[in-house]
C-alpha cells in the first residue's frame, strides 16, 4: 500500500497476540452476521441463538464437550505434524481408519472380555490411523510427493473403505438394510464418567494432551521436531534423521486421529456407521491454527468450534438458517486468523 | 572529532562540499543502539573506508544510506539539501548504490539483461544496443566483461563487476562496497582496486567496508572507525602509520594478528580420502591427522563445497574411499550423533549452522543436544546456564539465550556457532571460512582457538584468505577445477609462493611445447 511500510517485529507480541486473535474472530463473526443480514435474518438475534444453543444450557455444554473430543484429538495430531512443517490434511482419513481398525474386534470377536477388547481396539485404531499417516510421509521423503495432495486424496480412499465395510462385510444382518455394524458389546464401549453425561473419552483426551505436551516441550525428540520444522538443512546438519522423524511424527499424528475414531465409534455411536464422518478432521486443521499449535489452546479452540456446530443446529431449528452456515463461519474464522497472524510477526507503520 | 575531520577534508579534497553528509544519525533496535549520533561526509573522488568490529554498526549505517532502514534521528544531506531516503528506489534516484556481499543477480540471464533489469525503460529494446552500452561503460572503467555472457558462467570477480556496472548504469555517484574482496582471488582484488581508482577519477564517492586492514591502507583516502555504534575516529589514511595502529583503533586495544604456532607431533589418522569424487570435486586424495591443520585454499566454487559436504556426511560420495576415524563413511555417519566427534563449522551460518526463527538456546542445542540429555528428556536449564557463560565468554551481543538467531549480526551469529562447536571438543574440525565477516579482534580469538584445538584434534581449514591459511596451516592443499592441484608443507617456500598461480589454474606451468601440442 502506498504510504505504508511493513516492518518485522523485533520482539514477540506477547499478550497482545490474544487481542489479534479476538479481533480476527470478531471480524469473521461480523462477516457471518453480514451474510445472515442478506438472508433477512437478524444477525444479533442469530448470534444470540448460536451462543445460547451451544453454551446456554447443560445439554448444550455436554453436547459441545462431546463433539470437542474428536476435534481435539485430531487437532492435537495435525498440530504435531504442522510443528514439523508437514502439512497433514489427512486427519479425516486417519480418523476413519482408526474407527475401522477399532471396529474390527467387536465385530469379529464380540465375546472378548473388556480388559482385552478395549486395549486391543485402541491398539488397532492407533496402528491403522498411524499407518494411514505414515504412508504419505514415506512417499514424501522417498519420492518427494506432496503430502498435502496425498493425505487429502487418502481421505477419500479411507471414507470409501469405511463405506465398503459397513455396506458390505460388516453390515449387521438385523439392521433392516441400514449401512451399519451391529451394536458393540458393552465390553467394547468406553462408558460415561459415573452418573454424568461426560464420556471417559474426555479423560483419554486430557491424558494424551499432557503426554504430547511433555513430549514436545521437554524431550529431545520434541526438540528435534522443532528444529526440523524451523530449518530442514540445519536439522540434517545437526545429524537429525529427518526422514525418519517425518515418518514417525506422521505416524503419531495419524495415531491420535485414529484414537479419536476409536472413541467416536466406541463411546458415542457404539457401532460403525457412515455418519461417523462429520468433518472433524477438517475442523481440526482450523483449530490447530487458531491455537497456534499449543495443546492447551487447542483444547479451548476445539470446545469453541464444537460449540459452533451445536449452536448452528439450534440456529437451524429456530431460524431456518442452513447448516452450511456453520462451515462458512468455520472457514471465515480460519481465514481471518491466518490473516491476523501477519500482524503478530509484522507491524505496519506510516512512511 | 568529526569537526576536525571536516577541516582536514576541506583542506585536501578538490571540491569542498561533500556529496553526502550524514548528521547525527541514530538507530536503535529495541534495546540495542546500533548507531548513535553519527556524522560523516562523503566527498567526490575520495574513498572512505569504514572500519569496525562485528556489530559496530557498519551494516546498519550503510543500510540507512541505501534506503533499507530509516534512522530514528538525524538527517542525510545530498549536496547540502536534506534528503529523505525512505526506500531503496529513493536511494538509487539520489545516486547512492550498494555492492552487496551477496550478489543480487539473475543467474540465467545475460550480463546486459541483468544490468538493465529494473530500469524504467521502453517495453521493447534491442539487445545489441544494450550490449553496446554495457561494453562502453565497462571499457570506461577498465573492466573486461562480455555483455552477452550468462551470469551463471561468470567468476565471482566478474559478477561483482556486473554489480558495479548495474549501479553505474543508474548514474550512481556514491558507491558503497560491503566487504568486496571477501570472495575474490588476489588477482581479482587487484582488478577491483584498479576499477575503484578509475571511479575515483571519474569523481565518484566511494565507501569501502572491509575487515582486511592492509586493503584499507592500500585503497582508502579517509578512514572512519566505528565502535559500538559510534564514530571514534575519522582521519586521512596518510595519517595512519600502520595496520597495527588501525587494528588498535578499531578494537580499542592492541592486536597483532600473529599467532605463535608451535610445531606439534601428528598422531592418529582421522580423515583419509583417496580417489574421492563428489559432484564437481574429483579424485581427491586428502589426509588429516590429529595435531595438524590442513588448509584447503582456492577460489570459492572449485569443488570445496561438495568435498566438505561429503566429509561432513551431508552428501553421499559418488566414488572413491572416504574413511573417518578409521571407519568407512557410511558406518561413521550411522553413529554420527552419538559419537559427536566431528564438528563442521559451516560457511553458511544462517542457512545451515543455525535456525533463524529459534532462540540461541535452541540453536546451541543443535549439535550439543546429546550432552544435555537424560533419558528421553532434554535438560534445558543446565543448557541455559552453559550457554549463558559461553555467550559472555565469546563476546556475543546480545548475550541473551532467548534472543532469536535472526536478530544477531552475521559476525555475532558466527561467534555463537563457534562457541557451540568448540564447546563440543570435537576430534575433527572442518572449519569453512571460519573468520569470514569477523572483525580483527575476533579473528585473533578464533585463530587462537583453532591452534589450541589442534593439540587434541585434527583440523581441516577451508579458506579463501591466503593469509589465514599461511598463518595457521601445517599443510596446504590447493583446489582448482574440482581437483586438488597440490598438497605441500607450509614450509615449502617455493610452492607457497606459487599458490596464486595454482589457485588460478596456471599450475603446473605448461611448457610451450605442450601448449602447442594441445592446440594442434
Amino acid at each position: 500500500m502506498p504510504g505504508m511500510r511493513i516492518i518485522k517485529r523485533q520482539e514477540p507480541l506477547g499478550w497482545r497476540s490474544c487481542l489479534v486473535l479476538l479481533v480476527a474472530i470478531g471480524f469473521s463473526l461480523a462477516l457471518g452476521g453480514g451474510l445472515l443480514l442478506v438472508r433477512g435474518v437478524d444477525p444479533v438475534a442469530a448470534m444470540g441463538t448460536l451462543f445460547v444453543g451451544a453454551f446456554g444450557s447443560r445439554y448444550g455444554i455436554e453436547d459441545s464437550a462431546l463433539k470437542a473430543i474428536p476435534i481435539f484429538l485430531c487437532s492435537l495430531g495435525v498440530a504435531l505434524a504442522f510443528r514439523l512443517r508437514v502439512w497433514n490434511i489427512g486427519a479425516e482419513g486417519q480418523y476413519a481408519l482408526g474407527a475401522i481398525g477399532a471396529s474390527w474386534l467387536p465385530v469379529a470377536m464380540p465375546d472378548l472380555p473388556a480388559y482385552l477388547l478395549l486395549p486391543s481396539m485402541i491398539t488397532m485404531a492407533v496402528v491403522a490411523g498411524g499407518m494411514w499417516g505414515a504412508i504419505p510421509a514415506f512417499f514424501r521423503q522417498k519420492m518427494r510427493t506432496n503430502e498435502i495432495i496425498v493425505t487429502l486424496m487418502m481421505n477419500y480412499i479411507a471414507i470409501s473403505l469405511l463405506d465398503y465395510m459397513v455396506y458390505g462385510p460388516w453390515k449387521d444382518p438385523a439392521s433392516y438394510g441400514f449401512p451399519m455394524t451391529a451394536t458393540f458389546p458393552p465390553a467394547a464401549v468406553v462408558g460415561k464418567i459415573g452418573t454424568t453425561a461426560y464420556s471417559w473419552g474426555l479423560v483419554h483426551a486430557f491424558v494424551l494432551a499432557v503426554l504430547i505436551w511433555v513430549f514436545t516441550t521437554y524431550t529431545r525428540l520434541g526438540y528435534e521436531i522443532k528444529v526440523g520444522g524451523a530449518n530442514v538443512r540445519a536439522a540434517r546438519y545437526a545429524g537429525i534423521p529427518y526422514d525418519r522423524l517425518v515418518i514417525g511424527v506422521m505416524f503419531l499424528s495419524g495415531a491420535l486421529a485414529g484414537w479419536a475414531g476409536f472413541l467416536e465409534a466406541s463411546s458415542t455411536l457404539n457401532r460403525l456407521q457412515p455418519s461417523i464422518m462429520a468433518n472433524y478432521g477438517y475442523t481440526a486443521i482450523v483449530v490447530a491454527w487458531l491455537a497456534r499449535l499449543n495443546p492447551f489452546y487447542i483444547a479451548v479452540a476445539s470446545f469453541l468450534l464444537a460449540g459452533l456446530r451445536v449452536g448452528v443446529e439450534s440456529l437451524q431449528l429456530d431460524m431456518q438458517v442452513p447448516a452450511a452456515f456453520g462451515l462458512i463461519i468455520e472457514g471465515l474464522v480460519l481465514l481471518s486468523v491466518l490473516a491476523g497472524g501477519f500482524f503478530t510477526t509484522y507491524r505496519v507503520t506510516r512512511r | 572529532m568529526s569537526n576536525l575531520w571536516l577541516i582536514h577534508s576541506e583542506a585536501e579534497s578538490m571540491d569542498g562540499a561533500p556529496i553526502i553528509r550524514l548528521e547525527g544519525i541514530s538507530k536503535s533496535f529495541a534495546e540495542l543502539k546500533a548507531n548513535g549520533d553519527i556524522s560523516l561526509s562523503l566527498h567526490q573522488g575520495r574513498v572512505l573506508a569504514l572500519l569496525g568490529e562485528n556489530g559496530a554498526g557498519k551494516s546498519t549505517l550503510m543500510s540507512i544510506l541505501a534506503g533499507q532502514l530509516q534512522p530514528d534521528e538525524g538527517v542525510i544531506y545530498l549536496h547540502e539539501k536534506p534528503l529523505n531516503i525512505s526506500s531503496t528506489d529513493k536511494a538509487i534516484e539520489a545516486g547512492i548504490g550498494m555492492v552487496y556481499q551477496h550478489f543480487t543477480l539473475v543467474a540465467a540471464m545475460s550480463v546486459a539483461e541483468n544490468i538493465f533489469l529494473g530500469h524504467r525503460a521502453p517495453l521493447f529494446h534491442r539487445r545489441r544496443t544494450l550490449e553496446k552500452r554495457v561494453r562502453e561503460l565497462a571499457e570506461a572503467y577498465a573492466m573486461d566483461i562480455n555483455p552477452a555472457a550468462r551470469i551463471a558462467d561468470l567468476s565471482m570477480g566478474e559478477k561483482q563487476q556486473v554489480e558495479i556496472l548495474k549501479l553505474l548504469s543508474r548514474d550512481a555517484d556514491v558507491l558503497i562496497f560491503d566487504e568486496p574482496t571477501a570472495v575474490l582471488t588476489p588477482l581479482e582484488v587487484e582488478g577491483l582496486f584498479t576499477t575503484i581508482g578509475m571511479l575515483k577519477k571519474a569523481g565518484k564517492a566511494i565507501v569501502f567496508i572491509s575487515h582486511k586492514l592492509d586493503e584499507v591502507m592500500a585503497i582508502a583516502d579517509d578512514i572512519a572507525v566505528l565502535r559500538r555504534g559510534r564514530i571514534v575516529d575519522v582521519r586521512p589514511a596518510l595519517q595512519v602509520s600502520s595496520t597495527a595502529e588501525l587494528a588498535s583503533l578499531m578494537v580499542g586495544r592492541e592486536v597483532l594478528l600473529t599467532v605463535e604456532r608451535q610445531p606439534m607431533p601428528t598422531r592418529q589418522l582421522l580423515l583419509r580420502a583417496s580417489g574421492l569424487s563428489a559432484d564437481v570435486a574429483r579424485n581427491v586424495d586428502l589426509q588429516v591427522r590429529q595435531g595438524e591443520i590442513v588448509a584447503i585454499v582456492g577460489v570459492a566454487g572449485n569443488g570445496q563445497k561438495p568435498l566438505i559436504e561429503a566429509i561432513c556426511g551431508l552428501r553421499r560420495p559418488d566414488s572413491g574411499d572416504l574413511e573417518l576415524f578409521g571407519k568407512p563413511w557410511r558406518e561413521f555417519f550411522s553413529r554420527y550423533c552419538q559419537d559427536n566427534i566431528l564438528s563442521y563449522i559451516s560457511e553458511d551460518r544462517q542457512g545451515l549452522a543455525s535456525c533463524q526463527e529459534l532462540d540461541l538456546l535452541d540453536n546451541f542445542l543443535l549439535t550439543t543436544r546429546f550432552d544435555f540429555c537424560s533419558g528421553p528428556f532434554l535438560l534445558k536449564q543446565r543448557a541455559r546456564r552453559t550457554i549463558s557463560g559461553l555467550l559472555e565468554e565469546f563476546g556475543v551481543t546480545p548475550p541473551d539465550p532467548q534472543a532469536q538467531a535472526w536478530q544477531l549480526s552475521g559476525g555475532n551469529l558466527q561467534k555463537m556457532v563457534l562457541s557451540r562447536e568448540f564447546y563440543r571438543k570435537p576430534l575433527l574440525i572442518v572449519a569453512e571460512q571460519p573468520t569470514q565477516g569477523l572483525d580483527i579482534g575476533a579473528i585473533e580469538e578464533v585463530w587462537k582457538l583453532l591452534l589450541m584445538a589442534r593439540e587434541q584434534a585434527g583440523i581441516l581449514l577451508i579458506t579463501s584468505d591466503l593469509g589465514e591459511a599461511l598463518s595457521l596451516a601445517d599443510r596446504v592443499a590447493v583446489m582448482y577445477g574440482g581437483l586438488v592441484v597440490d598438497t605441500f608443507s607450509r614450509h615449502d617456500d617455493y610452492k607457497v609462493e606459487q599458490i596464486p598461480q595454482m589457485m588460478a589454474g596456471l599450475w603446473p606451468p605448461k611448457s610451450d611445447e605442450l601448449t602447442r601440442m594441445a592446440t594442434a
